[in-house]
This record gives structure tokens, sequence and C-alpha cells, in this order.
């Protein structure tokens, strides 16, 4: 937790993704650390998107009864395509003529 | 006795606090701020916390106090400059400062700040409002 915001301050990120794919399952502490996390980086004024949730872990979430206040998407790709439309930045494909 | 400067800028009051709070200077620039919102007819509030090594559960319930009567006063708040150990200590202590909006430094801030006050009204208050 420290490490991500002293690295907000020192990029001055706006926001934060964070992507659990490789996380396998998660008990109530990983949650409350998770949520301790996106709460201090929403005081350090960087938003959270939060993505690839297991359907697992989507479960056990539910199941503790955990409020998660936070943007959720399905990838990585949908988390990161959210970052850019926030940021108002667009991602094209570059035209290549052919050779 | 010491007093926290309250400055005018464009539309928002800068409020940048330099010196270790205690209860009664806090009480002080409640009374100040709120005085000054009326008088000078400001759409914002920017506090700036940068200076601040320790933030207790009094200044937090202050700075959430502040933030409730801005609204009242139809004036949005964003607190800034906050550092990583002082929002570790809130999150610990459970104070997540609900209905405050932050932003990283005082430029941030006051871009926020005067999105915020150019966005249609309704809109305001959906994020951050968890």
């Amino acid at each position: 937790m420290e490490n991500l915001l002293n690295h907000i301050v020192r990029s001055g990120a706006e926001i934060v993704i964070i992507d659990i794919t490789g996380v396998r399952t998660v008990d109530t502490l990983v949650a409350q650390h998770l949520i301790k996390t996106v709460s201090a980086a929403r005081l350090m004024g960087a938003d959270c998107i939060i993505s690839g949730i297991r359907p697992q872990i989507a479960q056990t979430i539910v199941h503790l009864g955990l409020q998660l206040d936070v943007t959720s998407k399905a990838t990585m790709a949908d988390a990161f395509a959210l970052a850019l439309k926030r940021t108002g930045q667009v991602m094209s494909r570059a035209q290549i003529k052919p050779t | 006795m010491e007093q926290i400067p309250i400055l005018k800028v464009g539309r928002c009051l800068l409020v940048s606090i330099q010196i270790d709070m205690h209860d009664k200077l806090a009480m002080a620039l409640q009374d100040d701020l709120t005085q000054k919102l009326v008088e000078t007819r400001a759409r914002g509030v920017l506090i700036d916390i940068s200076a601040l090594d320790l933030v207790d559960s009094f200044i937090g319930r202050m700075l959430s106090n502040i933030a409730a009567m801005a609204r009242v006063l139809d004036t949005q708040t964003v607190v800034v400059g906050m550092r990583p150990q002082v929002a570790i200590t809130l999150v610990e202590l459970g104070l997540t400062l609900p209905g405050i909006r932050t932003a990283l430094d005082v430029d941030r801030g006051l871009a926020l700040i005067n999105k915020l006050i150019d966005e249609p009204e309704g809109d305001s208050g959906a994020r951050g409002a968890h």
C-alpha cells in the first residue's frame, strides 16, 4: 500500500488500475486490505479501477458481505480503456501505407 | 494569535494549513471560512494539507465538517496534497472521509474545482459520495 501511494505522488497518477487476475482466492483480510488501499488512493486524489476479478472471488466477496465501492472491470483491457477515456486520451490504429 | 490564511484565487478560496492544527485553531478556521465564503461569494474551497505530518480523527472530522458546511453554502470542497503516510493513518483509523473530493496537488485541485463549478447541477456529488 505504501509503495503504491508513494508511486502516486512520484508519478502524479490520476488513475490506479489494480489487476487481480493472478489472485485465486480472496479472504476477509485480503479484501479488507484491498478496500483500505482503494480508500487511501482516493484520499491522495487517485481513482481506482479493479480488474480481473474471478467468478470465485466475486462469490466470496458477496458471501462475505463486503461492500467494494469501486469501479470494477472484467479485464485489464477494459480497465485500461476506461482509464484512457477518463483521462481524455484516444488510442487509434496508425495508417500504414502499403509498400 | 495564530491564524490560518484564507486567500481568494479566482472563484475559490485557498486554505493552506502550514502549522500544526490544534482544536481551537480548527474551530476558528471553520468560523473564518464560512464567514469568508459568504463575504466573497466564492464557489469552491481548496484545502491544502501538504504541510501536515499528522491528521488525527479531530482534524479528519473538521475536514468533513468544513465540506458539509461548504455544501450547504453551495460550494465545492477539494482537499489536496495529502501525504501517503497521512492517507494510510486515516484509512487505518477508519476515516475514509466520505463526501470529500481529493486531488494530488493544488494545480489538479484547482482544475477539478473549476470543472465541478462548471458542471451542471445534479451530476456533482455522484462521485466520491460513497
